[in-house]
């Protein structure tokens, strides 16, 4: 087994009073909670922090933990000689002594005792029904898979109860259909599909998260999408007529002499499909530039552009009047 | 098990309260507080109280934060308004994002 240093997880000494965990859980929880902290690798920080309080917050459980002694996060080691006996009550092993140790996580040692250590029953199978956990699995998916639905395989360890309530981590695998017309963040719930409960509670949900894949055009907002799109100088001047990508091809617009940097032009309904019916719009924002190198007739041309055009873009920066 | 094609709620379906409960872990009286707060909204106006299945995700989050910081009902509303509300803005951020040159 695996040593975890829950005190360092939770930046306390190991003589901390149970309000200094409480209030170093709460600090740490505020900083990673998954709900609140977007960094990268908060929720595995938040997972951490929470698995360290679940076992210091708890006198028994503290007691066990600390009866492990120190040593290195990481270490590999095994609980003293008496010391499951002294912790487990009743006829079955703590699954640190079931199969190779190697296999046993430092947590869910911990949460078996949450539902069957000492003092609070014998390890018997638990008659109060508990609902299965919730699982999570997230996804990436191309905006042509969001558009067109898809299936998405997973694979989890799923902790699951043995029938004299022990409990242990199996590996699940599943697929997911994943409807036609999803968005970037949203949460598909499979219901009754998580963790299995225990005695005689339902199974939780699982959870798919929809994250989408950056596109090379295109960037979506809701079921909209919006696309760059670079014309020339005497393009927004003298108008056009383009082929614009669209997620399922191309489609042609008209773009209207004097068009502007930033002007947006709509493609009702090319967006991404709604789950229903109808569909997000695409819009290609418009965008001037100008070539990198210019040629001397080019140059010429602006040359005599510049001479023959009375244009001011700046006429609110001329010098104020002052006489009335 | 293992093969079998795993369908996800139809977002359209109404979730019973029954089912709202035991998928968040929130008790009854806090729904109905988070209902008067209005950050829960009704998807029906039947006897029977009916949710949109965005609002389970409300609730999960409802009951985790009331578990990790220790919330009460005001807070919890408190807090998933707020939340909502950046939300909505980072919406609006990433909108205006798409709209400059990259």
């Amino acid at each position: 087994m695996k040593f975890k240093d829950y005190y360092a997880v939770l930046e306390v000494e190991r003589d901390a009073s149970s309000e200094e965990i409480k209030k170093a859980y709460r600090r740490l929880a505020r900083r990673y909670h998954p709900d609140v902290a977007k960094e990268a690798g908060a929720e595995d920080a938040f997972k951490a922090i929470g698995e360290a309080y679940q076992t210091l917050s708890d006198p028994e459980k503290r007691q066990a933990y600390d009866d492990l002694g120190r040593h290195q996060s990481g270490e590999e080691f095994k609980p003293p000689q008496d010391w499951e006996s002294r912790f487990w009550r009743g006829g079955n092993q703590p699954a640190s002594q079931q199969g190779s140790p190697q296999e046993v996580d430092l947590a869910d040692l911990f949460e078996q005792m949450g539902f069957s250590g000492a003092g609070r029953s014998s390890r018997q199978p638990v008659d109060v029904p508990i609902r299965g956990q919730d699982l999570e699995v997230a996804t990436e998916l191309s905006l042509e898979q969001a558009a067109q639905g898809s299936e998405v395989s997973f694979t989890l360890q799923v902790p699951a109860w043995l029938a004299d309530g022990r409990g242990v981590r199996e590996p699940r695998s599943g697929t997911i259909r994943v409807p036609s017309g999803v968005i970037e963040g949203e949460r598909l719930r499979v219901p009754g599909r998580g963790g299995a409960g225990m005695g005689g509670g339902p199974a939780g949900d699982l959870y798919l998260e929809i994250r989408l894949k950056p596109h090379p055009h295109f960037r979506p907002v809701g079921h909209d999408l919006y696309l760059e799109l670079p014309i020339a100088p005497w393009e927004a001047a003298l108008g056009a007529e383009l082929d614009l990508p669209t997620l399922d091809g191309t489609a042609r617009v008209t773009v209207r002499p004097g068009m502007r940097n930033g002007q947006k032009l709509r493609l009702a309904g090319k967006g991404l499909p709604r789950r229903k019916q109808g569909a997000g719009d695409l819009y290609g924002v418009i965008q001037i530039v100008m070539p990198d190198q210019l040629s001397d007739r080019e140059r010429q041309l602006y040359r005599d552009l510049a001479e023959a055009s009375a244009f001011n873009p700046r006429p609110h920066f001329a010098a104020p009047r002052t006489d009335g | 098990m293992a093969d079998d094609l795993l369908i996800p709620d139809d977002e359209e379906n109404p979730v019973a309260l029954e089912e709202l409960l035991a998928a968040s872990g929130l008790d009854h009286q806090e729904v109905s507080e988070l209902i008067q707060f209005g950050v829960f909204q009704l998807a029906g106006s039947g006897a029977l109280w009916t949710f949109h299945v965005h609002t389970v995700r409300l609730a999960c989050r409802a009951a985790r934060l009331r578990d990790d910081f220790g919330l009460n009902v005001a807070g919890m509303a408190l807090a998933l308004t707020y939340l909502e509300r950046i939300e909505a803005l980072e919406g609006r951020l990433r909108e205006l994002e798409c709209q400059l040159p990259r």
